[in-house]
């Protein structure tokens, strides 16, 4: 009876089916892994008791369980087994040993996989755990961008130890991405682009326009974008910014500066290079480059407003950074001569810096793009509502199948390629984008998207979130306020958490930190410290009396209560034994990096004034320390004990030479 | 040898005193022992002992019918076990998901079977309908059977619907949003149902808690109570009830 | 209890429905007809319970292969703030959902889906379909004029919300039911087709709507419940 046959098949069938997946379940990947690694950890192993453990482990599924952390479970060590294990050093492949990092090995425990490495860490198969099956969930963050991990604990804009992520984050802030885009902790961000109403008296019609088709094309250090604008809206924007009516005192300190004859330009080349104005700017590429490039600025800048300008730049645009310098006018008439004659572009043609003849019509379409092109977000006063651009709070946990990737095709489909493709070409993903171009170098690419990515959509608990101690930033109002208003201090050092990174030489301690006879010579007439670095104070040409109040405000506010005024207080005598100081440092070979006599290498400062420079207390606390002030102080920390430092600290107060600028400073010019 | 083997050891079985006591007819080799098989066992006398043989067809009835019960089995089997792997909370429910997957042994199997049984019923239940409506196999006296066969149809799509919502991933959540906002639509009563079904105005974890009560407890034993009605009615009606008979001259006036 | 039996009445008819000739044995909802050949009948152990276990056990076979072989779909954790585009509820009411592109939603959510319900409870006490012959077995002009109302209401209705994926099956339907009237002499499906009752017709049309708006709704929209093709649907359905 065939019914009966068929019984059979499907009796047969049906066991042998529900078979199956009992069968897979023994056959799951992950046993036969942990069997490869029982059998190397074996094959490792130093002892045979080490080698009978491995053999010995029972094939089980690893988790990292951290309710503490999102309820995270990571299951990456199911497979990833040896990344605990010194055995495995230079194991292959899946069992290789963590590299070393600062939580790796310690941290395990506490962070688990995930939370740098992103990927599914309850997943016990490749492709679902790295993220690359279909619907697995977001996928782990490549390695090149790793750091954004980092960023998701970390806060604050500089990381020690994720130099990429720091990179990325300050150039968000130096390209003014939170201009148009709202991230969280940059609400206030104001851009430091000029207001509008100068650059009418500042520029010509030609320059102006070739300045709108590609500023970086004509300055290189310029921070404006590329908006990849058409010659009529070029035109149009012209007649615009042409049409605004500049206050009436700018425009008489133009008119004043343009009666003036031009000085002596070689004065004004000495001038120029005393002043150290490439500690910002630079001159063919020369400098620092966080200022304009100034080899052309002739070419576009009229020399009124170049003379106005210098004079006073911060009533031209109150958040520039440059500081207001304390040259006399014939000495600014000197250095713009110098400048005119020196800083041109040759080939420019002449009537570069005509003004125009404004047309009515074409300023107002010139108004209407202004703002449609999202101008106003970092060229006008304004607040959050000016920001164009979509919130980047969550871009860091965005899905690759909710992201526009337009007609691109050479993009994979991932986050971090769609943010380097946005970042390469902006409007290259779809039709309509206003995004411009930056032009950023891949290393820049780099850096931003791991800062992209380290903003995700939850936030860490309160306990994994690492925010630097708020040090004070106190800036002190009235004179001494408008003292470092004026010589804008903020642009290049650091005072607690505000301030740019020029300098090396934070002012949080300064008064602590140096001898305040020795910083009103220095703020008088600045010197080389350290010969090795290019970004050198500028000279301002302070006054003695100015120079007084500064260092008297330092005194008086940047102290830092753990540093001694004197360290030998209640110590023994032989600690301020200058002869067994000297021994310490021969010893330890400071003057590998340090000159001292005639002699010594060139990193670190030259320690033949040290004594008249720094106050005892601070050497003290910096040779028991050297990088609690700044985490990439190459300056080794010897351990030194208390006794050894103190008498270390003895020693450097006997150099107490007058460096040879000083002997012939003339002080203040003005 | 072992065959041999094989068969005293199953005589000696039939022949013992416990296998005795449970089973109480011999084997089937007569009709009176099949019709025993029958009539003494609680879960086939719902069936009569014997058969109209032309029922056996498969054209008959498509056996459309019988399908959607044995995938109403398989999903009583894996939603019960399945229950074991299952937390009625967010976002736990959408981690035991993941669990099943990365886990449980045969985890992934037991979902996936769920899963396509659930479509296979409600499309079975479908086609079912159809095939009786085409055969005219509601007549009477089997309308009633009819209706309770439409409920039936309701009640497994209400299980569907309410076990799509317990995986707590985007599909879930926003299938059944879109389908409680269709039932919004509906004067008076919509908006209070609403509430009533999701314990709130939006999907939420109540909404997930309320439907795992109805998936797991709730509708399952109404089911169980309809089917029971509905095969019992049909047992009492005379069988299945195929496509009418084609042509009326084999019948004649009596 | 009290209310005297109704005095029995002779009626004349030949319908053996409404007039069984076997007074006392046969309800008016039973078939009063009875067959001149014998049944056959067979044991129901084996021949059923045989046959009951092959299916039960090809059955778990069919789905224990697709199981293995297709994942239950598992997508993100939900997220009430991310709502996908298209957001759609399961298959069995896409449907429904479809309807409620064209149409308003109390319409498309409860009165449809209500009338649909109704009109299946209702199937057999209507007595739909047990008496009916062939579609144009009765005045055929009167039948067609209906037939060409009908549909004419149903296209004008449904194309006036630009419905028409209803309004082409109607069409298609109506269109069949004219093929029907002509006797296909030779040909087997035109020959079935002139069999088919009128009931019958309207379930087809029924099933046809449904199954094409499910279709439609799974498989052909995209964002913004946009007509996609499914191979350009993003993400896949």
């Amino acid at each position: 009876m065939p019914l009966r046959r068929l019984f059979a098949i499907t009796s047969i069938l049906f066991f042998a089916v529900l078979a199956i997946s009992p069968l897979k379940n023994a056959l799951r990947p992950y046993r036969a892994i942990q069997r490869e690694y029982a059998k190397l950890g074996a094959a490792r192993a130093k002892s045979q008791k080490l080698a009978q453990a491995y053999q010995a482990r029972p094939v089980s599924i690893q988790q990292i369980w951290l309710p503490g952390l999102q309820n995270r479970v990571d299951r990456c060590t199911t497979c990833h087994l040896g990344v605990q294990d010194e055995t495995m050093a230079g194991a292959p492949g899946v069992f290789r040993l963590h590299s070393r990092s600062f939580h790796t090995p310690k941290d395990f425990d506490r962070f688990g996989c995930t939370s740098c490495h992103g990927g599914q860490g309850l997943a016990t198969l490749e492709e679902d755990a790295h993220g690359h099956a279909e619907n697995a969930g977001t996928p782990m963050t490549p390695l090149p961008f790793i750091e954004s991990g980092c960023g998701r604990c970390h806060q604050a804009e500089q990381v020690a130890g994720a130099a990429i992520l720091s990179r990325g984050r300050k150039l968000m802030e130096k390209a003014g991405c939170f201009a148009c885009h709202l991230v969280k902790g940059h609400e206030g961000f104001r851009s430091e682009a000029p207001p509008l109403e100068s650059v009418a008296l500042k520029t010509g019609g030609e320059a102006l326009k070739r300045w709108l088709k590609d500023p970086k094309g004509l300055d290189t250090n310029a921070s404006m974008p590329n908006f990849h604008l058409a010659d009529a809206d070029i035109e149009a924007l012209t007649h615009f910014i042409f049409n605004t009516v500049p206050s009436r005192t700018l425009s008489e300190k133009i008119r004043t500066a343009g009666e003036e004859k031009l000085g002596d330009p070689i004065n004004g080349k000495k001038i120029f290079a005393e002043a150290r104005c490439i500690s910002c700017h630079t001159v063919e590429g020369k400098g620092n480059g966080t200022a304009p490039e100034l080899s052309k600025v002739a070419s576009r800048n009229t020399q009124p407003w170049l003379l106005a300008f210098l004079r006073d730049p911060q009533a031209f645009n109150p958040r520039t950074r440059m500081p207001r310098f304390g040259f006399s006018e014939a000495d600014t008439r000197d250095v713009v001569a110098y400048m005119v004659t020196e800083f041109k572009d040759f080939e420019a043609p002449k009537e570069m810096l005509d003004p125009v003849h404004v047309n009515q019509s074409l300023a107002e379409k010139g108004q209407k793009l202004f703002r449609q092109l999202g101008c106003t977000a970092c060229h006008a006063v304004g607040g959050a509502a000016d920001r164009i651009g979509p919130e980047l709070n969550r871009i860091g946990d965005k899905r690759a199948a909710s992201l526009d990737f337009g007609k691109r095709t050479d993009v994979k489909h991932t986050l971090p390629a769609w943010l380097q493709a946005k970042l390469e070409d902006p409007r290259s993903l779809g039709a309509g984008l206003k995004m411009p171009s930056y032009g950023f170098t891949p290393e820049d690419n780099r850096a931003m998207v791991t800062a992209l990515l380290a903003l995700g959509a939850d936030p860490v608990p309160d306990r994994y979130q690492h925010q630097p101690a708020q040090r004070a930033s106190l800036v002190p109002g009235g004179g001494v306020g408008a003292l470092f208003d004026r010589y804008r201090c903020l642009s290049c050092h650091q005072i607690g958490d505000r301030g740019a990174d020029i300098s090396t030489a934070p002012l949080t301690a300064e008064g602590s930190k140096v001898q305040k006879d020795w910083v009103i010579d220095y703020l008088v007439l600045s010197y080389t410290i350290r010969p090795i670095l290019t970004d050198r104070m500028p000279v301002f040409r302070m006054t003695k009396e100015e120079a007084t109040t500064l260092a008297q405000a330092f005194e008086t506010f940047y102290l830092d209560p753990s540093i001694p005024e004197d360290p030998f207080a209640g110590q023994p005598a032989t600690s301020r034994d200058p002869v067994e100081g000297k021994h310490i440092f021969d010893t330890l070979g400071c003057k590998a990096c340090h000159i001292q006599g005639d002699k010594g290498g060139y990193f670190g400062p030259p320690l033949n004034e040290a004594g008249r420079r720094l106050k005892p207390g601070w050497t003290y606390k910096w040779l028991k320390g050297p990088q609690q002030w700044r985490a990439d102080v190459r300056c080794p920390n010897y351990g030194l004990t208390d006794a050894d430092a103190l008498k270390l600290t003895s020693f450097l107060q006997t150099l107490v030479q007058k460096p040879a600028a000083l002997k012939t400073a003339k002080g203040g010019g003005r | 040898m072992s065959t041999f083997q094989l068969a005293t050891l199953s005589t000696w079985i039939r022949s013992s005193a416990v296998w005795r006591s449970i089973v109480r007819h011999g084997v089937a080799d007569t009709n009176r022992n099949r019709s025993l098989i029958i009539f003494e066992n609680l879960f086939l006398h719902v069936h009569p002992v014997k058969v109209r043989e032309k029922t056996l067809k498969f054209s008959h009835t498509y056996w459309l019918g019988g399908i959607t019960m044995v995938a109403s089995f398989v999903l009583f089997a894996t939603g019960i076990l399945l229950m074991f792997y299952y937390h009625p909370s967010v976002p736990q429910a959408y981690q035991d998901m993941k669990e099943l997957k990365f886990v449980v042994d045969n985890g992934v199997f037991y979902r996936n079977m769920h899963r396509w049984a659930a479509h296979l019923m409600v499309l079975g239940a479908m086609l079912h309908m159809l095939r009786v409506f085409y055969h005219r196999a509601y007549r009477p006296p089997r309308q009633f059977n009819w209706v309770v066969g439409v409920i039936l149809l309701l009640i497994t799509l209400l299980l569907s619907y309410t076990g799509y919502l317990l995986p707590w991933d985007q599909l879930a959540f926003w299938g059944v949003s879109v389908g409680t906002n269709m039932a919004k639509e509906a004067p008076l009563i919509g908006k209070p149902l609403r509430f009533l079904l999701l314990g709130g105005n939006i999907v939420s974890e109540n909404a997930l808690l309320r439907f795992y009560v109805l998936h797991c407890v709730v509708l399952p034993v109404v089911l169980i109570l309809f089917l029971s009605v509905h095969i019992w009615r049909i047992r009492k009606d005379g069988g299945v009830q195929g496509p009418p008979e084609k042509d009326a001259s084999e019948e004649v006036e009596p | 209890m009290s209310q005297a039996p109704q005095p029995l009445t002779p009626v004349e008819s030949n319908d053996p429905i409404t007039v069984p000739k076997r007074v006392a044995m046969v309800r008016p909802d039973t078939r009063p007809t009875l067959r001149q050949s014998e049944e056959k009948w067979v044991m129901t152990f084996p021949h059923l319970i045989i046959r009951e276990v092959i299916m039960f056990m090809l059955v778990v076979i069919g789905l224990s292969v697709i199981a293995l072989l297709f994942n239950a779909p598992l997508e993100d954790l939900a997220n009430p703030l991310l709502t996908p585009n298209p957001s759609k509820a399961p298959w069995y009411f896409l449907g429904l959902q479809e309807l409620l592109h064209y149409f308003p939603p109390v319409v498309a959510g409860v009165v449809i889906p209500g009338l649909v319900v109704t009109a299946l409870v209702v199937i057999p006490y209507a007595r739909i379909n047990l008496v009916a012959g062939p579609l144009w077995s009765g005045d055929r002009k009167r039948l067609a004029t209906g037939i060409a109302a009908v549909t004419g209401v149903l296209v004008i209705l449904f194309s006036a919300f630009q419905c028409w994926a209803i309004v082409v099956p109607s069409v298609l339907v109506a269109a069949a039911m004219f093929v029907a009237r002509s006797e296909g002499k030779g040909k087997p499906f035109r020959r079935f087709l002139t069999l088919v009752t009128l009931p019958e017709w309207v379930m087809t049309w029924f099933v046809l709507v449904a199954a094409i708006l499910t279709i439609i709704g799974t498989f052909f929209r995209g964002p913004g419940w946009s007509l996609v093709w499914p191979w350009n649907m993003y993400p896949p359905a």
